[in-house]
C-alpha cells in the first residue's frame, strides 16, 4: 500500500463538500470531514472507515485551529463550507451580512491560516478554495455572498503570489450555480433570482478541480469549471457593461 | 407454493425457473453494521471494455463455477473488464476493478465475476459475506476526471492490471433498466445475484480505444493466457453516473 494521504474537507455534510469527501475516501485518502451539520456529516461518512467527522464552524478561528491540530499533516484541503442566502441588499439585516462575511470570507482566512504553514513547512500541499462566479459577476440578491467571495478571490490571489514556487498549489474555484441541496432550495424558493438555471452537476466541478491539480501549472490559480462559467467570465472581462445588464435581466425577478 | 413459504424454501426445493421476485428482505451484519437488501448504489462512475477471447480457454478458467461461457461471437467468449468508483452507496465509498465473463444459463445477461479487487475493508467483507463476490484488497488508483479514464491495480505493491479507456461517442440513456445476473463462486458454492443497472452520461466506442497491460498476479497471468495483454477491445464504454441495486444471492445449480 502506498502512504495514505490526509485531506481536510469543509462543508462536507452536503453538496460539493460531501461529494469531494466521498471521492477522496473512495480513492483511499484519510478524510477529515468538517461541517456544522452533524447528521449530514454522519451520512457522508457512512460505512467509510477512513472518513473522520468533526463538527466545526469555520467562522470560529479557534475551532478551525483546534480541528487542524487534531487532524495533523494535511496534504489537501477542500474548503467548500459557505453560506449564500439570497436577499436584496437593503433588506438583509446587518447581522446576516456579518454572518455571511464571517463564514465565507473569514472562514477561508481561518482555514488558510491553519493549514498553509504546515504545507509550506513540508514544501507541498494542495489548497482548494471554493469561491463562485458571483465573485466575478455579482447578481441581484447576492450582495453579501458575492462580496465575501470577491474577498476570497482577492485573498487567494495575494496569498498565492506570496507563496509562488513554494511547492504548495492553491486553487480558487469559481463555478456558476452548482446543483447542490443549497442551490435547489434557493432555486425553488426564488426561481427568477437563480435565472431559472439548472445547476452544473457537482461531479463536473470536482472533475475540473482534479484536472487542474493534475495538469495545470501551480500558478494557475483560478478554476472555471464548465463552458458556461468560462463564457460568462470572459464576457464579463471584455464586455463588462452589456454582460452585467444581460445577467441582471436574467436573474432579476419581476 | 404460498408466497411466504418461498423465502423459507430450501434452495434444492426451488423450481428451475428463475424467480421473478427476490427473496424477502434480508439483513447481514457487516463490521457491526446491519446491511439490508437490496443494496443500493446511488452514484458510481465506470469505465469498461469487452474483449473477445478463445471460448475453450475461457471455459477452463471458470470451470470451478460449473457455469458455461456464452459464445456470442462465432464461437468466441467475452471477457469484460471494468473499473468503478463508488461515491455514494450502501457499501460506502471505494474503488473496484472487475474481471467478468459472460455466461449462459439465464434469460438475462449473465456475468460471472471472476475477480473483484477493492480498496476498502467494509465493502470487502460485505461483498464476500453477502454475495460471495471474489473481493480482494488492492491499491486501486483511478483518474476519472480526464478524458481518457485510467486505472492501475496493485496488489502487495506489484502491478496486477493497468487499463485506460478513451472517450467514445455519447449514447442516449435508455429508459429501460437492464437486468443482469451476477454469478459468483466461492468455496464451491455458485450463486446468482439479480442486479439492475441504470446508467446516465454513457459514451461508447466500438473496436479499440483501450489500453490494457497485465502485470504480476495470478489473475493477470490467467488473462495473459487468454491473449488479453495489450489486446484490442471489442467495445468500450464510460458511464458518468450509474445507479445499481443488488438483491440477495440465490444458490445457482447449473
Amino acid at each position: 500500500m502506498t502512504a495514505v494521504r490526509t485531506a481536510l474537507v469543509t462543508g462536507a455534510a452536503s453538496g460539493l463538500g460531501a461529494l469531494a469527501a466521498r471521492r477522496l475516501a473512495a480513492a483511499g485518502w484519510d478524510v477529515a470531514a468538517a461541517d456544522l451539520d452533524a447528521d449530514g456529516l454522519a451520512a457522508t461518512a457512512r460505512r467509510s472507515p477512513n472518513t473522520h467527522v468533526r463538527v466545526c464552524d469555520v467562522a470560529d478561528a479557534e475551532a478551525v485551529n483546534a480541528l487542524v491540530s487534531e487532524v495533523g499533516a494535511v496534504h489537501r484541503v477542500v474548503h467548500a463550507a459557505a453560506v449564500g442566502p439570497m436577499v436584496p441588499a437593503l433588506e438583509q439585516p446587518l447581522p446576516d451580512v456579518e454572518h455571511v462575511l464571517r463564514t465565507d470570507f473569514l472562514g477561508t482566512v481561518h482555514v488558510v491560516r491553519a493549514t498553509l504553514p504546515g504545507m509550506l513547512e513540508r514544501g507541498r500541499g494542495e489548497l482548494v478554495l471554493f469561491s463562485s462566479l458571483a465573485a466575478l459577476l455579482p447578481v441581484p440578491k447576492t450582495s453579501a455572498y458575492a462580496a465575501a467571495k470577491a474577498a476570497v478571490n482577492a485573498y487567494a490571489e495575494a496569498v498565492a503570489a506570496e507563496h509562488a514556487g513554494s511547492g504548495v498549489v492553491i486553487r480558487c474555484v469559481c463555478p456558476r450555480q452548482v446543483d447542490t441541496p443549497g442551490f435547489r432550495a434557493a432555486a425553488s424558493a426564488d426561481p427568477a433570482a437563480t435565472g431559472r438555471m439548472r445547476g452544473v452537476p457537482p461531479g463536473l466541478v470536482l472533475d475540473a478541480v482534479d484536472r487542474s491539480l493534475a495538469a495545470r501549472p501551480a500558478h494557475d490559480l483560478y478554476v472555471l469549471p464548465d463552458p458556461l462559467t468560462r463564457a460568462v467570465a470572459r464576457a464579463r472581462r471584455w464586455l463588462p457593461g452589456p454582460t452585467a445588464r444581460l445577467v441582471g435581466r436574467v436573474t432579476l425577478s419581476r | 407454493m404460498p408466497p411466504d413459504a418461498a423465502s423459507d424454501a430450501a434452495p434444492d426445493a426451488a423450481p428451475d425457473a428463475i424467480p421473478e421476485v427476490a427473496p424477502a428482505p434480508a439483513a447481514h451484519l457487516i463490521q457491526g453494521d446491519r446491511v439490508t437488501l437490496p443494496v443500493e448504489i446511488r452514484d458510481a462512475a465506470v469505465a469498461s471494455a469487452m474483449f473477445p477471447i478463445p471460448a475453450a480457454a475461457a471455459q477452463a478458467v471458470i470451470a470451478y463455477s460449473g457455469l458455461e461461457v456464452a459464445r456470442p461471437l462465432a464461437g468466441r467468449a467475452i471477457c469484460s473488464l471494468a473499473f468503478v468508483r463508488y461515491a455514494d452507496g450502501d457499501l460506502g465509498p471505494y474503488h473496484e476493478f472487475a474481471v467478468a465473463f459472460l455466461v449462459k444459463g439465464t434469460p438475462r445477461i449473465g456475468a460471472f465475476i471472476h475477480w473483484l479487487p477493492v480498496n476498502q475493508a467494509f465493502t470487502l467483507e460485505a461483498g464476500r459475506a453477502i454475495w460471495g463476490f471474489p473481493k480482494e484488497m488492492a491499491d486501486i488508483h483511478m483518474d476519472l476526471a480526464a478524458r481518457t479514464k485510467r486505472c492501475l491495480v496493485r496488489v502487495d505493491g506489484r502491478t496486477a492490471i493497468e487499463m485506460h479507456v478513451r472517450p467514445g461517442f455519447p449514447v442516449p440513456s435508455g429508459r429501460g433498466v437492464p437486468s443482469v445476473d451476477a454469478y459468483t463462486s466461492m468455496n464451491g458454492v455458485t450463486r446468482r445475484t439479480p442486479w439492475t443497472v441504470s446508467p446516465s452520461g454513457v459514451r461508447m466506442r466500438l473496436g479499440g480505444g483501450t489500453y490494457l497491460r497485465l502485470g504480476d498476479h495470478p489473475v493477470a497471468h490467467e488473462l495473459r493466457a487468454l491473449g488479453l495483454d495489450h489486446a484490442r477491445a471489442l467495445s468500450a464504454a464510460t458511464v458518468d453516473r450509474l445507479r445499481m441495486t443488488f438483491q440477495e444471492a440465490v444458490e445457482a445449480r447449473p
